[in-house]
């Protein structure tokens, strides 16, 4: 988060009305759903940006905000979300991953064969490191399938990160003690690096979401990690991005998104499956007219 | 181990692009989303996206013509969408306004007309389009609207989107759209609830 915190200038008067607007605005552009009893969190994140852009009131601020000046929009979605990326981040889906998902999938292979797993962006590797700790812990067919896990990001600074390896203590917060002393040895400045057959065994490459040529490289995946990075793109560039995936995936190909996005919102290419620990959303077997 | 990785060269990959262009007019549908894709952005191929949108049958692939239409974004493209708004189909009629609000600055010139439409029902889909334009622009288009509109429903649908892009310019307006809707009750309340909310937007 961007805030001000410290600084000598009196924050603006945002009155319940222009709240009202804001969260209307909010919703609207990204999903993300707040009341008036989230007024303290409303307000603190609403003053940092009016301040860190220099507007002088709501309304001023507000207009900025619509017209997406200076990428306003991507810096107001950030103080109002966890940027941070850590393992076994939102663990709801990697529990649904192993409860509903991979079962169905597994249903319609015999065993031997490949069941594809796509995180994009992947970022510096937590999520597909999770990908494969959660099956290795939690799925006891792992050893009946060849499961590809293939993380990908526009940023190659990031992907040289991810196939390295190397964590500080925060990233590993949600791992238990066991699990971080099966996996990761230690390394310099008491960060742990993941385990050399691990890193082996996921592919790290680089991939633009919004372009159509570059993620036709990408097919066949049975399950796509796409989370917190949709809420970013304008509606042209989501609808985009929704197509690419849609063509990633198998007929019945599931798509995991950020806890705050909804693919309902984006396309109607996807159907809702709502499974006992996530909702997450389907490429449909066939067309229907 | 259960998990394996692709040998070098696949790069997690399936196959390359299609070489071949494939055809908009095509008997396949996947052929047709191909297609679809395939001309997203390419603002030469509007009369052909046009054509599909007038006669696709497919949602997914209609989607994507619509998309393609959205990513070259020029006045052909909305000249293209705007029929949609005519539909009898209500997820066309949806898509295209989805579609158009994408597109602010390309859709101004035609507001004015879209706004005068001799369709209340067309006039009322197109106040949503204001809601992705400049705050201004948006205030003085949705305000000459309501100053003259007959139908309380369109004069609701304009208040609903003023509520959240409009300026306190717009207020003298709805003040006196308030007082011609004086019989129309939900109409006044509408307006009392927009006025509360464009007056504390001057803090």
């Amino acid at each position: 988060m961007s805030g001000l915190e410290g600084s000598e200038s009196r924050p603006v008067d945002i009155t319940p009305e222009e709240v009202q607007r804001f969260c209307e605005f909010l919703y609207r552009r990204t999903g993300m759903s707040y009341t008036q009893g989230k007024r303290y969190f409303i307000d603190r994140r609403l003053e940092d940006r009016i301040a860190a852009t220099g507007s002088s009131s709501f309304q001023e601020y507000f207009s900025l905000l619509r017209a997406d000046a200076d990428h306003e929009i991507e810096h107001l979605i950030n103080s109002f979300t966890v940027n941070e990326t850590y393992f076994y981040r939102e663990d709801h889906q990697l529990r649904c991953m192993t409860s509903s998902l991979l079962p169905g999938i597994a249903a319609l292979k015999p065993p031997g064969s490949t069941i594809r797993i796509w995180s994009i962006p992947c970022s510096t590797g937590e999520e597909p490191y999770s990908i494969a700790l959660w099956l290795m812990e939690n799925w006891p067919e792992v050893d009946d399938y060849n499961i590809e896990i293939v993380g990908s990001d526009i940023d190659t600074q990031a992907l040289k990160a991810a196939a390295e390896g190397i964590y500080g203590e925060r990233a590993l917060m949600r791992l238990s003690r066991d699990i971080v002393a099966r996996y990761f040895g230690p390394v310099a400045d008491g960060n742990r690096q993941i385990d050399e057959g691990l890193r082996g065994s996921i592919e790290f490459t680089r991939a633009n979401l919004i372009d159509a040529r570059d993620m036709a490289r990408y097919r066949d995946f049975d399950l796509v990690f796409c989370r917190n990075v949709l809420i970013y793109f304008d509606d042209a560039s989501r609808r985009q991005a929704a197509e690419n995936l849609y063509d990633c995936l198998r007929p019945g190909g599931y798509i995991c998104l950020g806890h705050s996005e909804s693919m309902s919102r984006i396309s109607p290419l996807f159907s809702v499956c709502r499974f006992p620990d996530a909702i997450v959303y389907q490429r449909p077997e066939a067309d229907h007219d | 181990m259960p998990l394996v990785r692709r040998g070098a060269g696949s790069s997690g990959a399936g196959g390359e692009p299609a070489p071949q262009r494939p055809a908009l007019d095509s008997s396949d549908p996947d052929s047709r989303w191909a297609a679809a894709r395939a001309l997203a952005g390419h603002s030469e191929a509007v009369p052909e996206l046009a054509a599909a949108l007038g006669r696709e049958t497919v949602p997914r692939v209609r989607e994507a013509v619509m998309t393609a239409l959205m990513r070259i974004g020029d006045t052909a493209s909305v000249e293209a969408i705007l029929p949609c708004l005519r539909s009898q189909d209500a997820g066309l009629r949806a898509a295209a306004i989805e579609s158009l609000q994408a597109l602010p600055e390309a859709i101004a010139p035609f507001m004015p007309p879209l706004l005068g439409d001799h369709d209340s029902d067309v006039r009322l889909l197109a106040t949503e389009l204001a809601r992705n334009m400049e705050a201004s622009q948006a205030t003085g288009l949705l305000c000459a609207l309501i100053e003259r509109e007959q139908h309380p429903n369109v004069c609701a649908a304009a208040i609903d989107v003023l509520m959240e892009v409009g300026t306190p310019a717009a207020i003298p307006a709805l003040e006196r759209c308030a007082v011609r809707f004086a019989q129309t009750p939900f109409l006044p309340f509408a307006i009392q609830v927009a006025i509360a909310r464009l007056s504390g937007a001057e803090g």
